[in-house]
């Protein structure tokens, strides 16, 4: 089967993508409103949240600021996933055209680039926050880091792919404007 | 450094158009306009060979030495 071009690898590949992105958004979109919704109909503190339901009261086991930076957290963490996929499909959708090295690839890998950085310090703000919450919850032992070297090593390779993609952009515009 | 593609002047000295040189040659005639307006990065010496044969000259009757930087004249492409 081939790698580039239609009814190839990257058709099937960006199949996933496309999936993966509608639920991402999907949930982005269900989050950000209850966030608002959060700040707007409860008090920023740090007592308890109740909530009642069918007569019932629910205390909810984080405060509400809590569980509001709790959310922040995971929006932010959706949102960076969003724009990571979305710059992926379009770098998918070249590859399906059987044309990657186009200038427009290298912006677009710098956005993954960044959005995987920002990824990684949501990701280490919404470990520490759960490790500071009241209840039980997992935390690093001693000497167990947070640090992942493999996800900064990925960041590093999704930048100096940009800069490959850049060189090769640049030979192609080179061999295009060979006669 | 910059060098110069005289192809226009050739082609008026020789009576002849762009899309009979791209006929004669075997370019299309859209790469003979990026060669005639300047805009070419490079040219092969097939081309050169057979741009020669075309219009019956040198290569030095196609090609002109302007001294300046090539930043220049890409500058003024651009």
């Amino acid at each position: 089967m081939r790698a580039l071009g239609p009814q190839s690898v990257s058709s099937f590949l960006k199949i996933a993508l496309d999936v993966v992105y509608v639920a991402a958004v999907g949930v982005a979109a269900v989050v950000g409103p209850m966030i608002i919704a959060l700040l707007i109909a409860t008090p920023f503190t740090h007592s308890p949240l109740e909530f009642k339901l069918s007569g019932q009261v629910w205390v909810s086991p984080f405060s509400n600021a809590t569980l509001i930076a709790l959310m922040i957290g995971v929006e932010t963490y959706i949102v960076c996933l969003v724009v990571v996929l979305n710059r992926i499909r379009r770098i998918v959708d070249t590859l399906i055209m059987g044309d990657p090295f186009r200038p427009e690839n290298v912006g677009r890998l710098r956005w993954i680039g960044t959005g995987l950085i920002v990824l990684e310090i949501a990701t280490d703000g919404l470990r520490w926050l759960v490790a500071h919450l009241p209840q039980a919850h997992p935390t690093p032992r001693a000497g167990e880091s947070w640090f992942n070297p493999t996800a900064w090593f990925a960041v590093l390779v999704v930048f100096v792919l940009a800069e490959v993609f850049r060189e090769g952009a640049r030979l192609r515009q080179e061999a295009e404007l060979t006669i | 450094m910059t060098v110069k593609i005289r192809l226009d002047r050739m082609l008026f000295e020789r009576r002849m158009s762009l899309s009979e040189l791209a006929d004669r040659v075997g370019v299309t005639t859209a790469n003979l306009s990026i060669l005639k307006t300047g805009r070419a990065r490079a040219i092969r010496f097939s081309t050169l060979d057979a741009l020669c044969v075309a219009l019956d000259c040198q290569p030095g009757d196609l090609l002109e030495f302007v001294p300046g930087r090539l930043d220049d004249l890409n500058d003024t492409e651009s």
